[in-house]
């Protein structure tokens, strides 16, 4: 019965938006064949509720009010006009070629066409779209997370949500969270809010959210604290600023993660360059400079030296670490 | 949102559209709209059951016969929607999230176009912009993004240092720019490489240096790797490694192509661990010591202990005097 839905709300949309007057729930139900087939007031009541309801949701506002002031009980509905239809919008030959590369970025069945309507509202009121008149980067969006789609919607609308998280190997727990927003790095999706039982800031993977995320209140019941930069809050995710400076000795032509990382590279001989970088983790930077081998060695500091000779040390042993009990 | 509630938006936005398009061909309006034909005409039917006021017979028309015949779109009596409605606050955030991504991946020179039209579109839609949605991608060297960029929209041949991670070496490449896209997050060119003499990826974070030639591109008879599936994809023969994995290294199977195969009594996983080229499992093996060891085949087991030897053999001998 979708089809038979949609065709409803489509003519209870268009009655009252090419009514210039307040239309009585009389001429309403009068003019819509459902609503005159309801089997009594009390059901064609709820189905005209539900139906407001549901343009409420898709963004269309209608009006109540009456234009007898004195038989204001007497009330009508509309769509006015002036606040429901799209204002112009100038964009220059360019602009508008961003707009219409904008809407290839989503591979999301949802955000696609959300996308896809818009360019088409623009384009109806003028907005020529060329997009051969920009060559750009064509980034693509993607969504594979099976919670995307209600976190997205919990995050947009400020609802807080309830779901089950674990962290790969671990035991997956029950999770309050009032959504502050989401954010894509590299591909991944990850939700940051308040952690409403450990009363903190906290980051959630989107793909380790496993069955149904549950709303747990209404939309808009928090508020998001001011100035909230999603990128700070979620910085843990982020690499380190690199600050630290090392020297390495890096056999010529090898290194390639290193060199490009360097701030300054001095041939010492036919077979090695001094190269110089900054780092932010020690742990990491030794990790990439072991797995080069002999081509990679450390000058300085020593700690970092140490670091490296370390975590040799386990590769060339071939086992694993111990496992704490 | 409910297939009846995208039915609807769908519709709305092409009642006004339809009538400053007339005789627009169904695909390629299902084009623009992203969905089959058969959708787009299933959406004019049921169009044709509605207008202001069904009762009275004032029904939105589709010259059904141009459909049919031509797979032409002409509407009629549906003047009373010529405007579309503003954009939903859905809407406005799927196609703001898009500009935040295209501005996330731009070089520089084309930061200032897409600042203008987010801040119209922005203003355009008020509220529903202000979406709680952010994109962040790796930083590519500027100067080398900007000169990729300018081949790509010149047409002009590009010289490029790159650096490849599997073999760790520098190669020096002609190519022909076709496109800059985001695969994972990252920033890659798909050219044609000379020296190839095929279509290659290359990511711009590994090109060490770009300069622009003198020579255009030409026309290359290629087509472009369906990338749907990612890069890199795992087929059954795709080489792989036996290994075990720490219980604190499963991280890595949501960043590398692991399967988990299963796990001892210790929490120890046994799991495959695939990768084409044997040096850049190599590297990732030495990379992980101690939370990844391997198990099959006796090369690789034998290339991470003898290649980490010989590191370590360069501490001892003192070839390389401390600093301090």
């Amino acid at each position: 019965m979708a089809a038979r839905k949609t065709e409803r709300l489509m003519n209870l949309i268009f009655l009252l938006l090419a009514s210039t007057k307040f239309l009585t729930k009389a001429q309403i139900r009068e003019s819509i064949a459902d609503y005159r087939d309801a089997t009594s007031d009390q059901a064609f009541d709820r189905m005209f509720e539900r139906d407001k309801e549901e343009l409420r949701e898709l963004g269309i506002t209608v009006e109540v009010g009456s234009h007898d002031p004195l038989f204001g009980d007497n009330e009508g509905y509309r769509i006015p006009r002036d606040t429901a239809e799209l204002d112009d919008i100038e964009l220059t030959r360019e602009e508008a070629a961003v707009v219409g590369l904008a809407t290839q970025v989503w591979q999301h069945s949802g955000l696609a066409s959300g996308s896809s309507n818009a360019l088409m509202k623009l384009k109806s009121i003028g907005v020529d779209v060329d997009t051969t008149a920009l060559r750009m980067a064509e980034p693509r969006l993607s969504t594979a997370e099976p919670a995307f789609d209600a976190v997205w919607d919990a995050a947009t609308r400020r609802v807080p949500i309830t779901f089950d998280y674990a962290r790969p190997g671990r035991e997956s727990g029950r999770r309050r969270l009032q959504p502050w927003g989401i954010l894509s790095w590299r591909d991944r999706w990850y939700v940051v809010g308040h952690d409403l039982d450990r009363e903190d800031t906290r980051v959630f993977r989107v793909s380790r959210i496993s069955g149904d995320v549950e709303t747990d209140g209404e939309p808009g019941s928090y508020e998001i604290p001011e100035d909230t930069d999603l990128r700070e809050v979620a910085g843990a995710l982020f690499p380190p600023p690199r600050e630290e400076p090392a020297v390495l000795r890096i056999r010529a032509g090898r290194g390639q993660s290193l060199r490009r990382a360097a701030e300054d590279v001095t041939r010492l001989d036919d077979t090695t360059d001094r190269v110089i970088i900054r780092f932010g983790s020690i742990w990491e930077l030794s990790a990439e400079i072991a797995s080069y081998g002999a081509d990679v060695l450390v000058e300085s500091p020593a700690e970092l030296r140490d670091h490296v000779i370390e975590h040799l040390q386990l590769a060339a042993a071939g086992t694993l670490m111990a496992v704490e009990a | 949102m409910s297939k009846s509630q995208a039915q609807v938006l769908r519709m709305l936005a092409m009642v006004p559209y339809l009538q400053s398009n007339d005789g627009i061909p169904v695909h390629e309006l299902a084009r623009e709209l992203g969905v089959p034909a058969k959708q787009v005409r299933d959406d004019l039917f049921l169009l044709m059951m509605t207008g202001t006021g069904e009762f009275g017979g004032d029904l939105i028309d589709v010259d059904v016969t141009a459909l049919e015949d031509e797979g032409v779109i002409h509407l009629r009596d549906a003047e009373f929607m010529a405007r579309p409605l503003r954009v939903t606050a859905q809407e406005g955030a799927a196609l703001v999230v898009a500009l935040r991504t295209l501005r996330a991946s731009s070089g520089p020179g084309e930061e200032a176009i897409i600042d203008s039209t987010l801040a119209k579109i922005e203003a355009a839609l008020g509220e529903s912009a202000q979406t709680p949605v952010d994109v962040v991608l790796d930083d590519v060297d500027p100067a080398i993004h900007r000169t990729i960029v300018q081949g790509l929209t010149e047409g002009r041949r590009v010289a490029l240092v790159y650096a490849t991670a599997s073999r760790d070496e520098q190669t020096e490449r002609r190519v022909d720019p076709r496109r800059v896209f985001t695969e994972r997050g990252r920033l890659y060119l798909e050219a044609w490489c000379l020296k190839a003499e095929d279509l290659r990826f290359f990511r711009l974070d590994r090109v060490l240096s770009a300069e622009l030639t003198d020579e255009s591109v030409e026309d290359h008879e290629a087509e472009s790797r369906d990338l749907s599936d990612g890069v890199f994809t795992v087929g059954s023969d795709t080489p792989y490694a036996l290994v075990e994995l720490h219980p604190s290294a499963l991280w890595m199977t949501e960043y590398y192509p692991v399967e988990l195969i299963e796990a001892d009594e210790r929490g120890i996983w046994t799991a495959k661990l695939f990768g084409a080229d044997p040096g850049w499992l190599r590297r990732l093996v030495i990379r992980s010591a101690g939370s990844v060891a391997v198990l099959e085949p006796e090369d690789l087991r034998h290339d991470v202990t003898e290649a980490a030897r010989a590191a370590l053999a360069a501490y001892d001998g003192s070839d390389v005097p401390s600093k301090e």
